[in-house]
């Protein structure tokens, strides 16, 4: 391990922000730099044992990091960046405390922003599932998110969404601009990198074609997208593309008079009801697997909706409460 | 033969509307702020491939698709089931050309700048399209339009290529094709896909269609094919159709579109309607289709 120097400059600027989980021999992960500047802060909870410690070889602490900022959102022109390196196997777990708030901003080109950026090695991995993003009326937020992953090794589960503003004051969609781009790059060793999946979000109300926001968004209250990868979280995926395909045709008809009472499963019973559930809180959503990922969309009336079906996703799965502890699901509570 | 004769008429009266089409998008290309070096070809060469292009009867199998309508009308049935669906669809209409131009008209004009960046542009452009059922309906005509650049323009297009020691658009195209024979050389997460808009722009440049008519023709390419599935699925008459496609309106959008995007870079490009992703992926979740998307 090098020696750092303890009056070494502080590198640091207003705004950002630095994690570094390492791995001290044999497997201990440990936090070796925690960072940040105003308007950021970072909060690190004591890590946690992982719950399920069956394979003796992965490392048995988990980090937890809070990313927050001053006043619980930003202020235009803000612009907060933070940085996250993860070293072999190790596993972090980012969350926030409640919503983002995008705060009015006096000029539409007074942008205020967030870029998070995630270097992988091999076999690390991420949950990072936050509260909404929640732009207030007249506000202006792009965000960046870059995974990086060497050699396309490593494993995610990030959720990325935004909300309508605030809906108690009646605002719906009605910020000047939210754009939201993930990114995730393939690493080779010699350093070049290769677009493995971009998703980017482009909520801009001075286009000079496209309907007013409200309109684009069809009557949904909030939007997000969750994008999964790696081994860790295989099992993850391939629960959100069996529960895709099983969903009820749209537009079909039951033809039969249901007269006979079928046995149902416990897992069949429970699938219905989250069903019945996405169809009173409106959420819609798809799924597809595409270049290594499951890549899932949904929309729904309300935030607490769509809260109720990703815990509900998650938790009937399991394999993040096994693998990360209950704490990653902290968010949607 | 009054049937040839009124044939004929037809065509003239085609030809004559095609060619004020040029003119106006000539005339946008001085305008433009990127515009194209002035060694453009006689006025015919670019017509004749534009007509090429336009025609209906161009074998990319478009008519399959409905680029998302078809789920659209699925998840907003009217409360009378007979009532007209002729404002849905022109909601879906408006928001299915932003989406369009948002996230694959940059794709087209970039390879169109820069054909050697086509293997690239492919990637990317798969890398961003988040949804099975687009990528199906992006890629099915993407090949389609190499398969008639391959059997029927190439021949006609290859001889005439200046050389001066620097790769040709035409080098470009020959050896994305050859990667695609290959298709083998990133392993299969980077497989070449064949993307329709990167494969749009380099052909079009092959073909020495000036770019703000391969533009135009994309977008006005992709309302026909909205327009055509909408007659299809029963909710627009033939007639009402052909007045969309001829409104004002639609010029004035696909010109604004352009403009909006003109500059736009690929790496900004990006979904401005993200329910289209929901209404597009769900397609096969419907009870009964009559498209593949």
């Amino acid at each position: 391990m090098s020696f750092s120097n303890p009056f070494a400059a502080s590198a640091s600027r207003p705004g950002y922000g630095e994690i570094v989980i390492s791995l001290l021999p044999p497997a201990t992960p440990v936090l070796k730099t925690l960072s940040y500047q105003y308007p950021l802060k970072l909060i690190a909870p004591d890590a946690i044992p992982l719950p399920d410690a069956r394979n003796t070889d992965a490392p048995t602490l988990i980090h937890t990091v809070f990313l927050l900022t001053y006043g619980g959102g930003l202020v235009a022109g803000d612009t907060v960046h933070l940085n996250v390196t993860l070293d072999p196997t190790t596993k972090l777990i980012l969350l926030t405390q409640g919503s983002t708030k995008i705060f009015k901003t006096p000029s539409r080109d007074v942008v205020s922003g967030q870029r998070t950026n995630v270097d992988f090695t091999l076999n690390a991995a991420l949950c990072y599932l936050p509260d909404p993003v929640q732009p207030f009326e007249q506000s202006a937020f792009e965000q960046v998110q870059v995974y990086n992953l060497k050699e396309s090794q490593g494993s995610m589960c990030v959720c990325d969404w935004v909300c309508e503003g605030r809906s108690a004051r009646g605002e719906k969609w009605s910020f000047y601009k939210y754009t939201s781009k993930n990114e995730v790059w393939s690493v080779t060793k010699e350093g070049k990198k290769r677009l493995l999946l971009r998703d980017n979000l482009i909520l801009d109300e001075s286009g000079k074609v496209a309907s007013s926001l409200v309109d684009r968004m069809d009557g949904l209250g909030v939007f997000g997208t969750i994008i999964i990868r790696g081994p860790l979280f295989e099992s993850l995926g391939k629960y959100f593309m069996d529960e895709f395909q099983l969903l009820p045709r749209i537009g079909g008809r039951k033809w039969d008079t249901g007269t006979e009472e079928e046995e149902l499963s416990l897992e069949e019973v429970q699938r219905l009801a989250r069903q019945k559930q996405e169809a009173s809180d409106g959420l819609v959503w798809s799924a597809a697997s595409i270049r290594g990922f499951v890549l899932v969309k949904f929309g729904a009336k309300e935030v607490e909706g769509a809260k109720i079906w990703i815990s509900h996703m998650l938790k009937s799965e399991g394999s993040v409460e096994r693998s990360f502890g209950e704490r990653a699901l902290h968010c949607l509570k | 033969m009054t049937s040839t004769d009124t044939n004929q008429q037809s065509l003239q009266d085609e030809i004559a509307d095609l060619e004020r089409q040029l003119k106006d998008a000539k005339s946008r290309l001085k305008t433009a702020p990127l515009a194209l070096p002035s060694t453009t070809p006689p006025n015919d060469v670019a017509l004749h491939a534009l007509l090429l292009l336009s025609d209906s009867a161009l074998p990319l199998g478009s008519f399959a698709f409905s680029s998302g309508l078809e789920s659209y009308l699925a998840h907003h049935r009217p409360s009378p089931p007979t009532s007209s669906q002729v404002s849905s669809f022109h909601t879906f209409f408006r928001l299915s050309l932003s989406t369009l131009a948002g996230t694959a008209l940059p794709y087209v004009l970039a390879a169109y700048r820069e054909p050697n960046l086509i293997e690239r542009l492919d990637n990317d452009l798969d890398a961003s399209t988040p949804c099975t059922v687009a990528r199906r309906a992006s890629v099915a005509q993407g090949r389609a339009l190499l398969a008639v650049w391959d059997r029927s323009f190439r021949t006609h297009y290859s001889s005439d290529s200046p050389t001066n020691g620097y790769p040709t658009p035409i080098d470009a195209l020959t050896e994305f094709q050859s990667l695609i024979r290959s298709s083998s050389s990133y392993g299969a997460e980077f497989q070449v896909n064949a993307h329709l808009a990167p494969l749009w722009g380099l052909i079009t440049r092959v073909l020495r269609v000036p770019l703000p008519d391969a533009a135009y023709l994309f977008l006005f390419s992709h309302a026909r094919t909205v327009i055509s599935a909408a007659v299809r699925a029963s909710v627009l008459g033939p007639y009402q159709a052909q007045a969309i496609l001829a409104s004002k309106e639609l010029q004035e959008r696909i010109r604004s579109l352009m403009e909006e995007m003109w500059e736009r870079k690929v790496e900004d490009a990006g979904q401005t309607v993200p329910v289209m992703d929901l209404w597009v992926g769900r397609h096969e979740k419907l009870y009964s289709r009559i498209f593949n998307s």
